[in-house]
């Protein structure tokens, strides 16, 4: 039927350039797609593939250097009957284009913190949309204003309207401006990322409140991602984009079951997910080259390194570590509302040699405050963190002085974010060079060696070291992040997010080759991540942390065939698979937020009779739970 | 909100006692005291002192007396509003400052105004046109001004004014108007001299502030709530002034704090090249001349405004922004 009905929107030709120095930038080339009444398309592509670029031309809200050259956009909208508008060809200031925008097609942004002014309530701003579009008394907009706030999930909209950005949680900005773009009955949402920034609970969230929207007012959907999970539980259709350009179109059925060109099937084969055999690599779609004379002489550095003076047992072991931060509230005096914040509660776990653990959890759970504990970038509240080495277990946290600097060696770190991680005013010699330089390794030649020798390891050409940062790419950057990690052949690894700011096809790349390092470099690694996949593809165990409680430690086949604490369980439910015959289950997680302690079952929380403690459900596999609970309800 | 302002404001005590020991301590530093170089100047002149008026005086000014107790006097009356006598005027300080403040507030305020008016809209034209040549040619004529000596450019307006205008050479009245009452005639005469002294202090201000507002709206613009603010269908000037530009006001608000103390100190070159009858031109021969309690009270002037300057700003930054009402800090 879709073929007789009348396109919503119709993308003809399509052509976008930027104005940049020294040129311009074709960022759309001849793009044509439509979006039918109350379908979803997705518009899938990587960063920099010009999807977005797509989307701000529908609105035309294009930054001021970029243009349309070419093509038609053209909007027939079903509520008239009159020919379509091709929004392309509309003037700068056509009061026809204003009242398009917001009030007949809207848009969801990816930020949902910095897609909402600070300065203004969340009621206005939604408001502001509304009445921008239809004439309506004070009180006539605020009450549809709290009903619509209502609507997509605000517990409660009276408040909820008096309410600034900064005080809500990243789900509910996001369900604000879910409001912001519905408020006007919109034939068309544009929804740009709209989940991305989100933890993958909330996500499910946020995909089911959409879903559940779009049925309700029978409106269309484009979405933009770059996550074939996401798409998979969308979309209708599917539209792959690749530098500006259509690869490939069709119904999500043939797409996903069937897909002909080649950069789909890679993108589709550089995805973690968890039917993954044993030792099956990622296909990455750029791959990079590799120097095994590199490597020969990095192991046995390493080799060398850990030599020293090991006994048997754990490499290290974090026992009943707690962290408590101080949050003071109102005014700069006293400290009468000084609320005390536990951000890391009990944590225990080992980690043994050369193995990889996983640390599993959503924004604030303190997974990453475990990670700074370990590394003394914070002091403990109490507990303890010990190291194997120098004859014995080294209590980490009690080092002063020259021990704690030669401790310092044996800890590196990877990071989240490769662009702000380098000092874009070092060359990346430099930064290579500065671990040497600190702990005083070897003279100039030798250290001049070991760099050249990490830029191999991670598959870049020795002769880039004199460049800067910004002319390496997102995944190159990375790179260079690990090799200075590597730099001072370091005991333990700690990779807090190393992918989740890059793309899929070089998340795969950056992952095989921590993968590669770690087998042939015998690394110890804590791989700190919210993404389900990601760690299913590089570690041994994995820990699950929520409200700064570990709340399940079991090895990888453990915990996705047998999870047993309900956080877990809903965690593993929400993961967006690509995969049409997993789709997610909204109604499970949609509303019963998993946070919230109460929804738990009565084994999983503490009682009058009985507090958590760490129940063994099976041969390494620990959950927290009320010590006087049937451990079969565990299993369960 | 209330209880807030009320500790902010008893927060300025300890700071204004800070500066008055600190400000007392200064003019107290220089080897000698008003009647040493007074004796001096008597001497080198040829004429004879005589050694008891000297000593009379010196205990009429409280000379002999310890330094802490002559802090206490000063400090205290500073709370009813004695200022201390001036030696060189032979006048309480309150009687010497009393009409060169009226003025100064005066050319201070219309140039802060004028300053505005300027900087602002060419500001926003310079920041949501960048790049293009209006932003370059406006820019070009504010760093003009900005570029220019002040003093130099006082003296060419004023030659110009003279010339076309007949406006008398200097001051902020017509010779004719001086040490008369207030009257129409009067009033016309101060705003035919005061446009002068505004643009030649205003100019160099607002090439400064053109950039800042560029700068700080140019950083706002690139924010995406400003593209959320589009997408919705704002017009483009409404959404301008709703969104980014409110956003890029902080600045301007936390600089209020840096402007009160200006009204009294600023521009004293200018002043003193156009005998303006403010107070920048009192506050350096006051330092010159060591007459203590004059320069003293202006020190200390200049420090309360400062402290109500940034008590002013705080309070609008917290009613303006409720990112500084609303959230509190966190400790480590």
């Amino acid at each position: 039927m879709a073929l007789t009905q009348r396109a919503l929107l119709e993308v003809n030709n399509l052509q976008v350039s930027f104005d940049i120095q020294g040129g311009r930038v074709e960022a759309v080339k001849d793009a044509s797609f439509s979006v039918y009444p109350g379908k979803v398309l997705a518009l899938v592509g990587e960063s920099g593939s010009g999807k977005s670029v797509i989307a701000q031309s529908i609105l035309r809200i294009l930054p001021r250097n970029g243009s349309i050259d070419g093509g038609s956009i053209l909007f027939n909208d079903p509520s008239d009957e009159n020919e379509p508008i091709d929004i392309a060809k509309l003037d700068d200031r056509d009061p026809l284009l204003y009242e398009l925008r917001g009030g007949r097609i809207s848009m969801v942004f990816q930020e949902p913190m910095t897609a909402l002014s600070p300065l203004h309530t969340i009621g206005n701003q939604v408001e502001e949309a509304l009445t921008l579009h239809h004439k309506k008394s004070a009180s006539e907009a605020r009450s549809d204003t709290e009903e619509i706030l209502k609507l997509v999930g605000f517990p409660n909209p009276e408040q909820g309207y008096e309410m600034y950005s900064f005080e809500l949680s990243g789900g509910l900005r996001q369900r604000a401006v879910i409001a912001m773009a519905l408020i006007c009955n919109p034939a068309m949402v544009i929804a740009d990322e709209p989940t991305t920034a989100l933890d993958v609970t909330v996500q499910a969230q946020i995909l089911g409140l959409m879903k559940e929207l779009q049925k309700k007012f029978n409106t269309a959907i484009l979405l933009i991602t770059h996550d074939l999970g996401v798409v998979a539980n969308m979309a209708d259709d599917v539209v792959v984009i690749y530098h500006g350009k259509i690869m490939e179109s069709g119904p999500i059925d043939v797409i996903y079951n069937r897909p002909q060109h080649p950069y789909l099937k890679a993108l589709m084969a550089a995805v973690p997910h968890f039917d993954m055999k044993p030792g099956e690599r990622l296909v990455s779609l750029r791959d990079m080259g590799k120097d095994n004379s590199a490597i020969h002489n990095l192991a046995h550095k390493f080799r060398a390194s850990a030599a020293d003076e090991k006994m048997d047992g754990p490499h290290l072991k974090v026992e009943n570590l707690h962290k408590e931060f101080m949050i003071r509230k109102g005014t700069w005096f006293g400290s009468q509302n000084d609320r005390k914040v536990v951000a890391v509660d009990d944590v225990s776990f080992e980690i043994k040699k050369g193995e990889c653990l996983g640390l599993v959890g959503e924004s604030g759970s303190g997974k990453t405050t475990v990670s700074k504990l370990i590394m003394r970038a914070l002091s403990a509240t109490s507990g303890s963190v010990s190291l194997n080495g120098s004859g014995g277990m080294v209590d980490v946290l009690a080092l002063q002085g020259d021990e704690l600097m030669a401790f310092r060696r044996k800890v590196q770190m990877i990071f989240q974010d490769p662009f702000s991680s380098l000092n874009p005013r070092m060359t990346v010699q430099n930064i290579l060079r500065e671990p040497l330089a600190i702990h005083d390794v070897g003279n100039n030649a030798d250290q001049q060696k070991d760099i050249v020798d990490l830029m191999s390891l991670v598959g870049l050409d020795p002769r880039f070291l004199n460049r800067y940062p910004h002319s390496f790419s997102g995944g190159q950057r990375q790179r260079i992040g690990i090799a200075r990690a590597l730099a001072l052949h370091p005991d333990i690894m700690i990779c807090d997010e190393p992918v989740s700011a890059l793309d899929v096809s070089v998340q795969a790349q950056v992952l095989n080759l921590l993968n590669d390092l770690r087998t042939e470099l015998g690394l110890t690694s804590l791989f700190i991540s919210h993404n389900l996949a990601v760690v299913n593809y590089v570690a041994d165990r994995i820990a699950v942390m929520c409200q700064g409680k570990l709340v399940e430690l079991a090895s990888r086949e453990q915990l996705f065939e047998n999870p047993s604490h309900p956080y877990t369980k809903t965690l593993l439910a929400s993961v967006p698979y690509p995969d049409l015959d997993r789709l997610l289950d909204f109604e499970k997680v949609t509303f019963a937020s998993s946070m919230e302690t109460d929804n738990w079952g009565l084994a999983f929380r503490p009682s009058d009779a009985g507090k958590l403690v760490r129940m063994r459900v099976d041969e390494g596999h620990f959950v927290l739970a009320n010590e006087n609970c049937d451990v079969r309800e565990l299993s369960a | 909100m209330l209880s807030y302002l009320v500790k902010r404001a008893f927060y300025m005590v300890p700071t204004l006692v800070l500066t008055s020991i600190l400000v007392f301590v200064l003019i107290e530093l220089p080897p000698g005291d008003y009647l040493e170089s007074y004796v001096a100047e008597l001497l080198a002149a040829g004429e004879t002192v005589d050694p008891k008026e000297i000593e009379f005086l010196r205990v009429e000014y409280g000379f002999d007396r310890p330094v802490w107790e002559r802090y206490f006097k000063w400090a205290s009356g500073m709370l009813v509003g004695d200022f201390g006598y001036s030696f060189e005027y032979q006048l309480p300080v309150r009687d010497v400052i009393g009409d060169r403040l009226f003025f100064t507030i005066l050319v201070t305020f219309f140039t802060i105004i004028f300053t505005w008016i300027v900087a602002f809209p060419i500001g926003i034209y310079s920041a949501t046109h960048q790049y293009s040549w209006g932003d370059y040619g406006l820019t070009f004529f504010g760093l003009l001004g900005l570029a220019t000596p002040n003093f130099l450019l006082a003296l060419i307006m004023m030659y110009l004014a003279n010339r076309w205008f007949g406006t008398s050479i200097g001051g902020l009245v017509d010779p004719d108007y001086i040490d008369q009452p207030l009257s129409l005639g009067k009033i016309m005469s101060v705003l035919e001299h005061l446009w002068i002294p505004v643009i030649v202090i205003g100019t160099s201000g607002t090439a400064a502030m053109i950039r800042r507002v560029r700068a700080n709206l140019l950083d706002e613009l690139r924010k995406p709530y400003v593209t959320t603010a589009r997408a919705k269908g704002i017009p483009e000037f409404r959404g301008l002034m709703k969104y980014p530009f409110r956003m890029s006001l902080n600045f301007f608000i936390a600089d209020i704090g840096g402007m009160l103390p200006q009204i009294i100190s600023g521009a004293e070159i200018v002043a003193i090249v156009m005998s303006l009858e403010t107070t920048g031109p009192l506050l350096i021969q006051a330092l010159q001349s060591q007459d203590m309690y004059l320069a003293g009270s202006f020190l200390m002037m200049l420090g309360f405004l400062t402290v109500i300057g940034v008590l002013i700003s705080d309070i609008a930054l917290a009613v303006l922004d409720p990112r500084i009402r609303l959230q509190g800090g966190v400790s480590r």
